[in-house]
């Protein structure tokens, strides 16, 4: 068939997801995707084992809902993981939920502290996840208009769930929304590796250090859902196949290994695509889960205002996280951590100043000597995915600038490998010995593979001027892209990045809207 | 209690804030006392005489924020106040080259285009940007922050002030401010241009006193409040008092008195008195006590509540609140007296630009590194300098063929790390000097020959800035202008107009909204609110232009 109701341009969780909701009202959707195995930046290598995301902590029961795998629970398992804030001394911090205590099981000296910040930033989570669930807030004229009503009653709900917090607590949040994560944090405990582990979770992606405005909203965003970390049993392939499977069941033909060189515009509307192998596909809804300013490309800029490709052209999306995938013989051990805890989410960043210091030279296109890393051995919670004593180590490791001083050459690459290694040997001696295989994927790569902006974890800088209705630019923050019929339903759109599924599913909804308006 | 003890309303510090303050409720016909701890009066906006013949304006240097408001109703110009708006300015590269700014329109576009055609044409589109912001944000100036936890009426009504306000922009251009209030002056200006040194030159008052980096974001509002002033209607204009910054306070000291009003100093104040949760009055350091139901602090929110109130009269949540309020040092001074005009090879003889501001950044990047060095406790190896020589225009500064010449410094940091350790306390001769060396290095890159030309120089580290005048960690803005520390978050959330939990106790410095230089807002508005509240007396307007 080469005619649908939809095209999807990426068939990552967000295009899937988009895919799935458009269907499930009816519409015929095929999904392209220019990669081997859907997933986008969820996707698993290979061999199954994770290759860029590999945790979850933000998926969207809404989002489960709307695909159609029901209210209660995902088709896969998930084992929530603790973290261990790894400190070079041996005394690291376990982190379950809102409590926090040493490795030898031992109280900690700060726990009440950690309580009261993890239970309040959770509050504030559940309020933004209010806002991440809609469209965001548009300020055209019309008052009286049917949507402005609509958005001023979710505006309400919002204001309400504020008022609701308590005086006081209102206050805090407004001054602590715009407020550094850095500062934030060591108002409430001394600087060390439970202030280094939340300053790490505030910037992880990010183009930003913990003492930059605004990171503490990307702290709060991450705990849309209390914040628990969790590992799906099955691997992310066990993920990205409940996507697909939704998708297939609600009736998308889902086309791999197929990319998008046009997409086709006629009399200012958007009327399908061309691929790369000659193919057209026509239709009157185009949806893309890729960049704004790839998209541009895509379709000509010939047929956007020529303020809206500036803006685009201007979206900040510098990607700074890497991956380093390790396959081990063995399981390394933690000097000072029992084996059971090698299941957990591990972050090497040993104070708030440490990760701040990372960040420094990727201002300049260097990468961190000392980066910050989160690291996780899947194998050890879901062992049907190695074979015999073998396992697998995945690190997302910070900084590492897409526009690296020199490019991302092998040396480079090699580089970044033995600053990764070396720092992770400094809390596992046996590691370096165990190492059967290496794999580097630079956001260079992240961007090949997946068509992530700058390879940004996120598709866009989650910077302030960058959110809600300013993402990914001033005028474009409503999922429309230009001409009528084509959207943009990726993280670079609200509400932007981490595994959840929602950008899709809004700028579905958003198409359907206004389909519904014609 | 004798009468001479006894007042309607006592200032504690003759900063311009404090005086402002007491000028407006002198006028009102409030019998009003100011005490300074200084033998002078002015806090950070002085002339002080500290070698012979010169004048420095030692701490602010140059003005531009003062509301013409407070300058109209306060009569300042009868009390000798004359400010002459300066012209332009440069930033000189290692090369040789340099980038003038002018304020003439053709001759900066002819400028800007020497150094990139294409930045020239973009100016327009970013000045104007700039304009837009500024004439938006300018009436909540006067005005006070809306709280919008609040629901008695003229919170309510300040609130509906700032939607109709912000919905009369329009979606586009609401969502362009938005981004302003967020981007950083990095983000801002690589988005517009493309030159390095036009960037670096325009982004200096995005980090002018602030502990943030060029690419941090926020700073794109620091720069615009350094552009919201105006002088003779010049919108962003700048400009030296005649006399130096002392000659602001001193007319605003001189108005004051004029009302009828009081100034006692050389004796700070020690405590301020409370009873039962209200103020009654003040007591000095040297055991003078004077009394009145309504005092103002113009010191800033951490010295006035943790350093002269007693902690069990304060409620623990404000204590907290005031400690975590952001009060950090960041900028040193030099004040320099010169036997002869510093040859400049690079400008052309008698260059206007030579009147204004002149710097020697030279790019972004450069900047950036220098906010790096400041968080890790040390002075920047290449600080950003904003360095003047009124003397070419105000002849009161130095004797005739001599002159002053004032160099700002960011970044230094108050508390310096020597030997693993960081404290003010760590700011010794020897490390004054080294700081001061650097500096001159840097001037160095406009004036070869400033080593020859200097007769004397004044040195000032954030502490001693803090001993000085008493703005905590020296930060001149009296709190980092961070959203977190604006509008109703200043100083506090809660508490951001102006009267403190103790009855009677105001903030009327920077501390307050709108925040620092030398503008007179806070004191204006903290005046405004105290005749409001405390005698009914609503004649006080609140502007909003």
């Amino acid at each position: 068939m080469t005619r649908f109701d939809a095209i999807v341009i990426g068939g990552g969780i967000n295009g899937l997801t988009a895919a799935a909701v458009l269907a499930r009202r009816g519409k015929s959707v095929c999904v392209l995707d220019q990669a081997e195995t859907l997933g986008g930046m969820a996707a698993p290598g290979p061999d199954g084992a994770p290759r860029g995301a590999h945790l979850l902590y933000n998926l969207s029961p809404a989002v489960r809902r709307d695909i159609g795998l029901g209210k209660r629970d995902w088709p896969f398992r998930s084992a929530p993981l603790p973290s261990v804030a790894l400190s070079p001394d041996g005394r690291h911090v376990v982190l379950r939920g809102s409590e926090a205590t040493n490795a030898d099981g031992s109280a900690h000296s700060d726990a009440g502290a950690y309580r009261a910040l993890h239970g309040r930033l959770a509050k504030y989570g559940a309020l933004l996840r209010q806002l991440a669930e809609n469209a965001p807030p548009g300020f055209d004229g019309k008052l009286a208009s049917r949507s402005a009503l609509q958005q001023l009653v979710r505006l309400g709900w919002f204001g309400l769930g504020l008022k609701r917090l308590g005086r006081d607590e209102m206050r805090n949040f407004l001054r602590v929304l715009l407020s550094n994560a850095y500062d934030s944090i060591l108002d409430e405990m001394p600087d060390g590796p439970m202030a280094g582990l939340l300053a790490a979770d505030a910037v992880r992606g990010a183009a930003a250090g913990p003492r930059a405005p605004g990171t503490v909203f990307s702290l709060i965003y991450r705990m849309g859902h209390g914040g628990e970390v969790t590992l799906p049993m099955g691997g992310m392939s066990a993920l990205c196949s409940a996507f697909a499977d939704a998708a297939r069941n609600a009736g998308c033909q889902i086309e791999t290994c197929v990319a998008v060189t046009r997409v086709l515009i006629e009399a200012g509307a958007a009327c399908g695509v061309e691929t790369a192998d000659g193919r057209q596909i026509t239709a009157p809804l185009v949806l893309t889960s890729t960049g704004a300013e790839v998209t541009c490309h895509l379709a000509g800029p010939q047929h956007f205002d020529i303020e809206a490709t500036r803006r685009m052209r201007n979206v900040r999306a510098r990607g700074t996280a890497a991956k380093v995938n390790l396959r081990l013989s063995g399981l390394p051990a933690v000097t000072g951590l029992g084996r059971d805890l090698m299941a957990a989410r591990l972050i090497a960043a040993p104070s708030a100043t440490y990760v701040e210091r990372a960040f420094n030279p990727s201002k300049y296109r260097e990468m961190s000597p000392n980066p910050v890393i989160e690291a996780v051995i899947p194998s050890v919670t879901d062992p049907g995915l190695t074979s015999g004593d073998s396992h697998y180590l995945s690190a997302i490791v910070q900084y590492a600038p897409c526009d690296l001083e020199g490019g991302w050459t092998e040396t480079a690459k090699r580089a970044l490998a033995k600053a990764t290694i070396d720092t992770l040997a400094t809390y596992m001696p046996d590691l370096p010995g165990q190492i059967t295989a290496s794999e580097v994927l630079t956001p260079v790569d992240i961007e090949a593979q997946t068509g992530a902006p700058g390879g940004h974890w996120h598709h866009a800088e989650m910077s302030l001027d960058q959110l809600l209705t300013l993402r990914p630019a001033n005028g474009l923050g409503r999922y429309a892209l230009g001409p009528a019929g084509l959207y943009l339903c990726g993280a670079s759109a609200h509400p932007g990045g981490d595994i959840m599924g929602l950008a899709g599913r809004n700028a579905a909804l958003a198409a359907i809207a206004s389909e519904g308006r014609k | 209690m004798t009468e001479n003890t006894k007042y309607d309303a006592i200032i504690a510090g003759a900063g311009h804030n404090g005086l402002t303050t007491a000028a407006y409720l002198a006028r009102a016909g409030l019998r009003v006392l100011v005490v300074e701890k200084n033998d002078w009066i002015g806090g950070a906006a002085v002339s002080r005489s500290l070698h012979e013949g010169w004048t420095y304006s030692n701490c602010s240097y140059v003005c531009s924020l003062l509301r013409r408001e407070i300058v109209r109703d306060l009569d300042l110009p009868k009390f000798g106040l004359q400010v002459i708006p300066y012209e332009g300015g440069a930033s000189f590269t290692k090369s040789g080259d340099y980038f003038a700014y002018y304020s003439d329109h053709d001759a900066l576009r002819r400028e800007m285009a020497r150094h990139s055609p294409r930045d020239a044409d973009a100016y327009a589109r970013y000045s104007q940007a700039i304009m837009r912001q500024c004439r938006f944000i300018r009436p909540f100036l006067l005005r006070d922050a809306p709280d919008p936890t609040s629901l008695r009426p003229r919170d309510l009504n300040e609130l509906a002030y700032l939607v109709k306000k912000a919905h009369g922009l329009g979606s586009r251009e609401l969502g362009e401010t938005l981004r302003f209030w967020t981007m950083s002056i990095g983000d801002l200006l690589d988005e517009h241009f493309e030159n390095d040194l036009i960037k670096a030159h325009l982004a200096g008052s995005g980090i002018i006193g602030t502990g943030l980096g060029v690419y941090s974001p926020g700073t794109a509002y620091v720069l615009l409040h350094h552009y919201m002033g105006d002088l003779d209607g010049g919108i962003g204009a700048w400009g030296f008092a005649r006399g130096g910054m002392g000659a602001i306070t001193a007319a605003m000291g001189a108005a004051f008195e004029h009302f009828g009003g009081t100034i006692r100093t050389g004796s700070g104040v020690e405590e301020f008195i409370v009873e039962n949760g209200r103020v009654t009055g003040v007591a000095l350091e040297n055991g003078d006590t004077f009394h009145a139901p309504v005092v103002a602090s113009n010191m800033d929110v951490k010295r006035t509540f943790l350093k002269h109130v007693p902690r069990a009269k304060l409620p623990g949540d404000f204590a907290t609140a005031v400690e975590r309020f952001k009060i950090r040092g960041s900028s040193a001074k030099l004040n320099i007296a010169l036997d002869r005009m510093p040859d400049m090879p690079a400008a052309p003889p008698h260059a206007s630009f030579l009147r204004g501001d002149m710097h020697v950044s030279e790019s972004l990047m450069e900047l950036e590194r220098a906010y790096d060095n400041w968080k890790d406790g040390r002075w920047s190896a290449k600080p950003y300098i904003d360095m003047l020589i009124p003397s070419q225009i105000d002849p009161t500064m130095a004797p005739s063929g001599s002159h002053m010449m004032t160099v700002f410094v960011q970044y230094a940091p108050y508390d310096l790390e020597v030997n693993g350790t960081r404290s003010g306390a760590n700011w010794d001769d020897a490390q004054r000097a080294a700081m001061a060396e650097v500096v001159i290095d840097r001037i160095a890159i406009a004036c070869p020959d400033i080593r020859e030309c200097i007769v004397h120089k004044e040195v000032r580290s954030p502490a001693d800035i803090e001993r000085e005048v008493g703005l905590t960690e020296g930060n001149i803005f009296q709190g980092e202008l961070t959203f977190d520390q604006l509008l109703f978050n200043r100083p506090v959330p809660g508490f951001s107009q102006y009267e403190s939990p103790i009855k009677g106790l105001y903030l009327v410095g920077s501390s307050a909204h709108p925040g620092g230089g030398v503008m007179g807002a806070p004191g204006a508005n903290a005046a405004r609110a105290i005749l409001r509240r405390e005698t009914r007396d609503n004649r006080m307007k609140g502007y909003a232009a």
